[in-house]
């Protein structure tokens, strides 16, 4: 297991897959809570305004003195999700190639670990979005017949994405097992 | 066999009545329009006239035919389109009849393909019975044949099998089980659905039948001004539901019957619509046994195949209709494999986690409904608080019973996973259906050192979960299940 930080909730007797995906992961998941928080707030700031004023009854009357108190609210709120999240998924998101099977670990407040061995996996497709693009990230969509059964890497340095891609597909190719 | 075949000419017989609903309210408009003159009814008869001639057409540009191993359907009425279905991609045959065909001699024949969307299967709508039963052996023949090439038999072999069809029953469901069907909850809501109807239809249809939209209005009026009349009414649908519900089971479910033929299950019912779903035994992967509250109460349970690429599986893939539980597993045994073991149960806190979902919910609207009664002082939020206090002291034993449900297990061929309570169920898969394992766990069920485990399966629902298991069984269950591919991420010392 490689040294850093230590696990903070192993599944069981489950170790910690092997790889940490990018560091400018950080930057990207920085990025998207970002865009995310901008919105919440945008939308609470919408929602004032066209709140405060209409003089609904049911509204209580401190509020409607200062709708403002909204959009304060939900920044608030979300801040600490917004500081904290980029750095535990960054010790959260890991994964590993062993034995021709992945083993992908990932989330922030859910946990989510995923077993998909080669044989099994239909498609194997990186994906960048333009956050990606300018950070030279990529993600890897691992596909099979389940919906259960599929993995998705997000993360991960472009050419490492790219590499795994084409060694997965080069490995299903040669597994490939249609028992499903 | 070369020969581009039509649908059956009978089927232009059923063209108009199928149209009919559709066409009569522009007609009937037409004819208002109109002012019911001369002209008006020359419009109408030509309306029904190219309506006819349109059916006539699409009848003599559809066809289909056997081209080597694939079957061709045909259509060139706008543009020209062919659909190419390789035979060994056809995973099953379903022959249905609705009633107007029955009467005609006709069937509908659907081919499933597998196929992600609905349009993409091949659809004969209108071929003789005859017709069918020979295309159904034909395709299913030909399926087998392509692709079930057993090294070291001849093809001989193969084709011999086929001439004369191994057909094996193995269940016909007694008429007296149907009587367990008002248990099994389905069809319980066809009164309301049926005076919803019912309803709709008085608004749409009000003016042609002599009274208007406003009449049915006034009607309504009256009723809500005479409340214990509504309230009769909602009593009387409410009683009528198990009775109802009863009889719409009868009619889907009658004289059901399971066979083996050829390397297919095939499941026949209805008594109305007689349909006949026919499941390739190889891409049958494991099945879910259901049973609601009252059926456990009656020992009796439904079960579903879980087929890989089967679309619409909640209604084709039913595999048995309520039948006692021991029937149930002599059956599944026979047709797809028995399940050996015991189901292994979920650590305690899993119960406490249920039993909290259960309760708490009703319990917080219960407080706040009380909390509203004080505040305004009005009866009806005092009736809402101990109807939603009555609700969280029934998810005691529902939550109790939830934790009971939960269970998983393995017996060296399939494993099995069950949940639920009002509708439980337990699925059974093969294991070489596993794609995949998915592990998750929220943040509540990290405070509680709990996960929730899902095998990922390329058929039926995709997945299939185990609940709230212990830190030892998440990683413990797929390592059994699937050691190879656990091995190298177990760490050293456990």
């Amino acid at each position: 297991m490689p040294s850093g930080v230590p696990s903070r909730d192993p599944a069981g007797p489950l170790r910690d897959p092997a790889n940490r995906v990018s560091p400018k992961a950080v930057r990207l998941w920085l990025v998207e809570a970002l865009i995310a928080f901008a919105l919440l707030v945008g939308i609470s700031i919408l929602i004032a305004r066209w709140v405060g004023p209409s003089g609904w009854s049911w509204l209580p009357q401190w509020f409607a003195d200062d709708p403002w108190l909204l959009p304060v609210g939900v920044g608030v709120l979300t801040t600490p999700f917004l500081v904290a999240e980029p750095f535990v998924r960054y010790a959260v998101h890991r994964w590993e190639l062993s034995g021709d099977v992945v083993y992908a670990r990932s989330g922030f407040l859910t946990r989510e670990w995923v077993f998909v061995p080669v044989s099994r996996i239909q498609t194997v497709d990186k994906a960048q979005g333009w956050i990606e693009r300018m950070l030279g990230l990529a993600t890897l969509e691992i596909r099979t017949a389940s919906h259960a059964g599929s993995s998705t890497i997000k993360g991960l340095d472009y050419t490492v994405a790219a590499g795994l891609a084409e060694e997965l597909a080069h490995r299903a190719e040669e597994l490939r097992d249609d028992a499903t | 066999m070369s020969v581009p075949l039509r649908l059956s000419p009978k089927v232009l017989l059923l063209q108009p009545v199928r149209m009919l609903p559709s066409l009569i309210l522009p007609l009937l408009g037409l004819l208002f329009v109109g002012g019911f003159s001369g002209s008006s009814y020359v419009w109408v008869a030509g309306g029904v006239g190219v309506t006819l001639a349109f059916g006539v057409v699409r009848w003599a540009t559809f066809s289909y035919e056997i081209v080597g191993d694939r079957l061709e359907i045909k259509r060139s009425l706008v543009s020209r389109s062919v659909r190419t279905i390789p035979m060994e991609r056809i995973r099953g045959v379903d022959v249905s009849t609705p009633p107007m065909h029955r009467l005609l001699g006709l069937a509908v024949l659907k081919i499933d393909t597998g196929a992600s969307g609905g349009d993409e299967e091949g659809k004969l709508d209108g071929v003789t019975l005859e017709e069918a039963e020979r295309l159904k052996a034909v395709l299913l023949r030909r399926t087998r044949v392509a692709t079930a090439p057993v090294p070291g038999t001849p093809a001989t072999d193969a084709v011999q099998d086929v001439a004369v069809p191994v057909e094996q029953g193995i269940i016909r469901v007694p008429w007296r089980w149907l009587l367990y069907g008002p248990l099994s909850g389905a069809y319980l809501l066809t009164p309301f659905a049926l005076a919803g109807g019912a309803v709709g239809l008085a608004f749409q249809w009000g003016d042609d039948l002599g009274f208007g939209q406003d009449t049915a209005l006034s009607v309504g009026e009256w009723l809500w001004d005479h409340p214990y009349l509504l309230l009769g009414v909602a009593l009387l649908l409410v009683v009528a539901m198990p009775f109802v519900g009863g009889v719409m089971y009868v009619v889907f479910n009658w004289d059901f019957r399971l066979t083996h033929r050829d390397g297919y299950l095939v499941a026949e019912r209805g008594l109305i619509n007689r349909r006949s779903v026919s499941l390739e035994s190889r891409r049958v992967r494991g099945y879910e046994i259901v049973d609601g509250l009252a059926e456990r109460w009656a020992n009796v349970v439904r079960v579903w195949a879980i087929v890989t690429g089967l679309g619409e599986s909640q209604t084709r893939g039913q595999l048995l209709p309520d039948v006692p539980r021991q029937i149930a597993f002599q059956v599944t045994g026979d047709a797809v494999g028995s399940f050996g073991s015991e189901l292994r149960p979920h650590p305690p806190i899993a119960r406490n986690r249920r039993l909290f979902r259960a309760i708490a919910p009703w319990l917080a609207l219960a407080l706040a409904t009380a909390l509203a009664a004080l505040l305004t002082g009005v009866t009806a939020w005092w009736i809402a608080a101990v109807i939603t206090l009555l609700l969280a002291g029934l998810g005691i034993p529902l939550g109790i019973d939830r934790y009971r449900s939960l269970g998983h297990g393995y017996d060296g061929m399939r494993l099995s996973v069950r949940q639920g309570s009002l509708r439980r169920s337990q699925a059974v898969i093969e294991r070489r259906a596993v794609v995949g394992w998915h592990i998750r766990q929220t943040w509540f069920q990290r405070r509680a050192g709990v996960f929730t485990l899902t095998a990922g399966v390329g058929a039926g629902q995709g997945g299939y979960s185990a609940v709230d298991v212990s830190r030892a069984q998440v990683a413990g269950f797929p390592a059994e299940v699937t050691p190879e591919w656990l091995a190298p991420f177990l760490s050293e010392g456990s």
